[in-house]
């Protein structure tokens, strides 16, 4: 037992590369067991590719010569397992939740498709369809219509200007590139970019022998992605967003921030400090949501990236007419948060509640999993994330402002305001 | 603790699980007062007490991490609760004055009514065709009854619902009577014993008797299009059952659907057929129970119990010149586990699958607590739903299965609604019931083109006086 974590970890890199953490705890009997590939929409750097990681997500369901995607989903359902997948930026995770007597068998069929995946070319063209489908489920959200938009003003080069589920364009012409993501699969999914996380009812002693045994043979040769750089941001960027439908205005604020970097007192304190000045025991949530009530959401959050991404503030204005007014009180609350420290008494409560939440969050298996597969897939391990947690305890109100000074300059943000088209 | 509430302790689990069920919901809202008890719930969860304001009780709750909230459903109302152990002096404190002693006060009411108001007339109608299909279509089979209207009530409903409505409302039922306080995880006797003497000073004064639904079989197939411009098609369809948790014929039913459309996973045959095979869409499923934000969540919900059910098939959102393909497909699905029942193969792998997969409804202590709870409006706090399931999944035979099909199912008399941005066509084609044959830009084999022939050409028998348009604009406004 290490730092924030309350369970023993035993980790292991096998010959080829392939990192392997194994976590006992309470379980019931259940086992989570996580592949976390360190690819995501973020590899997506090649024109007209949008979206392909999370397409690819669904391609690793087609099946392998020895277990056809039929047979492969037959013998999860004998097990009772609970299995998904989803993609984000950065990773791609393949999760199941099932018995501790049926890991072996789990062990056997991930290892195989994750080796030998090989699906025809009329699975793959109707699997885009049912990729568009998932496409066409979002994109009515005003705030998923607000996301893209703000995304590609914000990211002129970076692939984070898209988002995983990618362009329309791009979704549309999935269909016509079969070998292409013949070669995305040989290029990611290799062992020395991929982390099996297994978590639950499980013996280290037994399960690591097991997973030398299955993955073993697994080949290294990942390619790395030529992922642009963003050039540094040097002047404010606005975009509106007109909604086919009925909404509130959407504002979405967002200022540029660096890559995670949990030994980076000042780059951790940006995120207590979205939440001191925009979280809901902060002055901004008590005047806009409970007092004057002209927003109906407030949220401030720093998503955590391997390149640099952003820190946003999201709120739904009640009064169209108030949109530049509820962005002028965000302005000052900034002003406010970089002439001054923030009360170490809140600092003090906001530490004493990540400490909490994140255990309060360790329930299950799968849980536990969920919360540390992000952190797992930026830094390959886990100490980033004991790291973290041992920063935030550590930051001092003083971090608080040198982080609002260095990042919440106007000059490095992008304005969104989405609005009914009517 | 009296021995009525429902105690779960879990000693190794370092949180305390709380809930609070109320035997009130939105059945009991006044006619034209759609949302009272969900504004009532609200004002409970999301507002001042006598003793704090809302900004000072989040201060006290932020630095536990802990929080409450609410599900106002049909039947109950459940005030839910979760922090950990070393905190829970604080935590029980702001929990049991949150339904002990809310202070409703005008701004919290302004606040919780506008975000009801803005959750129907802006995120329900637009945000997600899928939600909105869905809620739609329980309006619609459940229209004329006491379960029409979305908990959250309707746009006029909450707009004529005043703070003293709240009031009244709150001092008539969360009474000590209509109170079943349940209690999961890390506690000790003492804190149950807080829980219990907090519940012993609620006003006196018994549940309120439950009002009849006013259920009706259906006849024929009704079609509800609600018009929203520019949108894909998300179809829902089914009718009432009368089956419930606890019955035998519930388990064997829940085993077909299971076979039929498991929620979220691709062991759902509808999925097999609408999205695996043929690529129309994300994916396509059925129920037996109510299952509210099924887009969210991959496992059935808790404090959502209901004296009757519907049998629901909800197929995700495709493009308006595939609707009525998909929904022949969907139908002649349901048609053919009717005729024919499942095999003795489906039957096996259906409950084999069950049996383990079951034990994903319940990972956590909230969720067991949830369960339990849950329990006790079924009548079934023996040994439990839980429990009853996965002996039921070793017990029960293909002919219990292929039975409780033909005693719960059919196809003949439902109704389906769908949200499409092309009423006028969709109403058309689905009235005139010619062939809708579909093509795909890729080659599929033999076996699915003749398959699709018989699809396209699946009998709709939809009249055309049964087919409504609805604006969205007008949906849940009363």
């Amino acid at each position: 037992v290490e730092g924030i974590i309350p369970f023993p970890t035993t980790t292991r890199t096998l010959d080829n590369g392939l990192a392997v953490i194994a976590m006992p705890m309470p379980a019931s009997g259940l086992v989570a067991y996580w592949s976390i590939v360190r690819t995501g929409s973020r590899d997506e750097y090649e024109p007209g590719r949008s979206g392909f990681a999370h397409f690819f997500e669904h391609m690793m369901f087609r099946g392998t010569e020895r277990y056809p995607a039929e047979l492969y989903q037959k013998k999860l359902a004998a097990m009772g397992a609970n299995a998904n997948a989803y993609t984000t930026d950065d990773h791609t995770a393949y999760h199941i939740s099932m018995t501790a007597e049926d890991l072996e068998q789990v062990l056997d069929l991930e290892s195989d498709r994750f080796q030998n995946l090989a699906y025809p070319e009329v699975a793959f063209q109707t699997e885009a369809g049912a990729v568009y489908g998932e496409y066409r489920k979002s994109r009515t959200d005003p705030m998923f219509t607000l996301y893209e938009s703000l995304m590609a003003t914000a990211f002129e080069k970076h692939t984070y200007g898209h988002t995983t589920l990618g362009f329309e364009r791009d979704i549309a012409a999935m269909p016509t590139l079969y070998d292409y993501s013949r070669n995305f699969f040989k290029r990611y999914y290799r062992p020395e970019n991929t982390v099996l996380f297994i978590a639950g009812d499980v013996d280290p002693d037994r399960v690591l022998p097991l997973v030398e045994h299955y993955y073993g043979g697994w080949k290294r040769g990942y390619v790395t992605p030529q992922i642009p750089a963003e050039p540094e941001q040097t002047g404010e960027r606005r975009v509106a967003v007109a909604y086919d439908g009925q909404t509130l205005p959407i504002l979405w604020v967002a200022y540029k921030l660096p890559a995670f970097a949990p030994t980076d007192r000042t780059r951790v304190a940006a995120e207590l400090l979205a939440e001191l000045a925009f979280g809901e025991t902060s002055e901004a949530f008590r005047r806009l949501v409970l007092d004057e009530q002209v927003v109906e959401l407030l949220d401030a959050n720093v998503d955590d990236h391997r390149d640099p991404g952003l820190l946003d503030i999201t709120t739904r204005v009640k009064d169209p007419a108030k949109v530049d007014y509820v962005l002028g009180v965000i302005d000052a609350t900034i002003e406010s948060v970089r002439e001054a420290p923030p009360d170490p008494a809140r600092l003090a409560d906001l530490q004493k509640r990540l400490r909490y939440g994140f255990v309060m969050g360790l329930q299950t298996p799968d849980a536990v999993a969920q919360r540390l597969a992000p952190f797992v897939a930026l830094t390959g391990n886990l100490d980033g994330v004991r790291t973290l947690y041992a920063t935030y305890a550590a930051v001092t109100p003083t971090d608080v402002q040198r982080a609002a000074v260095q990042y919440l300059d106007e000059a490095r943000r992008t304005v969104g305001v989405l609005r009914a088209r009517q | 603790m009296k021995s009525h509430a429902v105690l779960l302790p879990v000693g190794a689990d370092p949180t305390i699980s709380f809930s609070v069920s109320f035997a009130i919901g939105s059945q009991n809202d006044p006619l034209g007062k759609e949302g009272l008890a969900y504004l009532t719930g609200e004002m409970l969860a999301d507002a001042a007490t006598e003793k704090r304001t809302l900004d000072e009780i989040l201060a006290a709750l932020y630095p536990l991490a802990a929080s409450y909230g609410v599900r106002v459903d049909r039947e109950r109302t459940t005030l839910t609760g979760r922090t950990h152990r070393d905190n829970v002096d604080a935590f029980l404190e702001l929990y049991t004055d949150a339904f002990l002693r809310p202070a409703f006060t005008a701004s919290d009411f302004e606040r919780v009514k506008s975000d009801a108001i803005n959750d129907l007339e802006n995120t329900l109608r637009y945000s997600s065709d899928e939600e909105l299909g869905k809620a739609a279509f329980a309006e619609f089979v459940l229209r004329g009854t006491r379960y029409a209207h979305p908990s959250e009530g309707t746009v006029q409903g909450l707009k004529s619902i005043t703070l003293e409505d709240v009031r009244g409302f709150h001092r008539a039922h969360f009474t000590v009577g209509s109170a079943l306080p349940g209690i999961g995880g890390g506690y000790s006797d003492t804190v149950a014993a807080q829980l219990q003497a907090a519940i012993q000073q609620l006003p006196g004064g018994a549940a309120p008797a439950a009002p009849a639904i006013g259920m009706s079989a259906l006849a024929g197939r009704s079609v509800l299009l609600i018009a929203k411009p520019g949108a894909d098609a998300s179809i829902s369809f089914g009718f009432p059952i009368d089956v419930h948790r606890g019955e035998r014929d519930f388990y064997a039913l829940w085993i077909a659907n299971s076979w039929l459309g498991e929620h979220r996973n691709s062991v759902s045959h509808l999925y097999e057929v609408i999205r695996e095979t043929r690529g129309l869409n994300y994916g396509d499923y059925s129920y037996i129970e109510a299952f509210p934000e099924g887009g969210q969540r991959s496992m059935p919900p808790v404090n959502v119990v209901r004296r009757h059910q519907l049998f629901e098939v909800w197929i995700r959102t495709l493009p308006n010149d595939k609707a009525v393909f998909a929904l022949r497909a969907a139908l002649r699905e349901v048609k053919a586990l009717v005729d024919h029942g499942l095999s003795q193969e489906q039957f096996e792998l259906s409950r084999t699958f069950l049996k383990k997969y079951s034990l994903h409804f319940a990972e956590t202590t909230f969720a067991r607590l949830g369960y339990a709870m849950d329990d006790r409006f079924y009548g079934i706090d023996g040994e439990g739903h839980l429990v009853r399931f996965r002996k039921m999944m070793d017990e029960l035979t293909l002919d219990d299965v292929n039975g409780a099909i033909k005693r719960h199912l059919q196809y003949r008399n439902l109704k389906i609604a769908i949200v499409t941005g092309d009423a006028e066509a969709l109403r058309d084609a689905l009235v005139r019931g010619a062939p809708t044959p579909i093509a795909y830009d890729t080659p599929k084999p033999a076996t699915v083109l003749a398959e699709d022939r018989e699809i396209a050409a699946f009998p709709l028998e939809i009249a055309a006086e049964r087919v409504t348009i609805v604006p969205v604009e007008s949906a849940f406004e009363r």
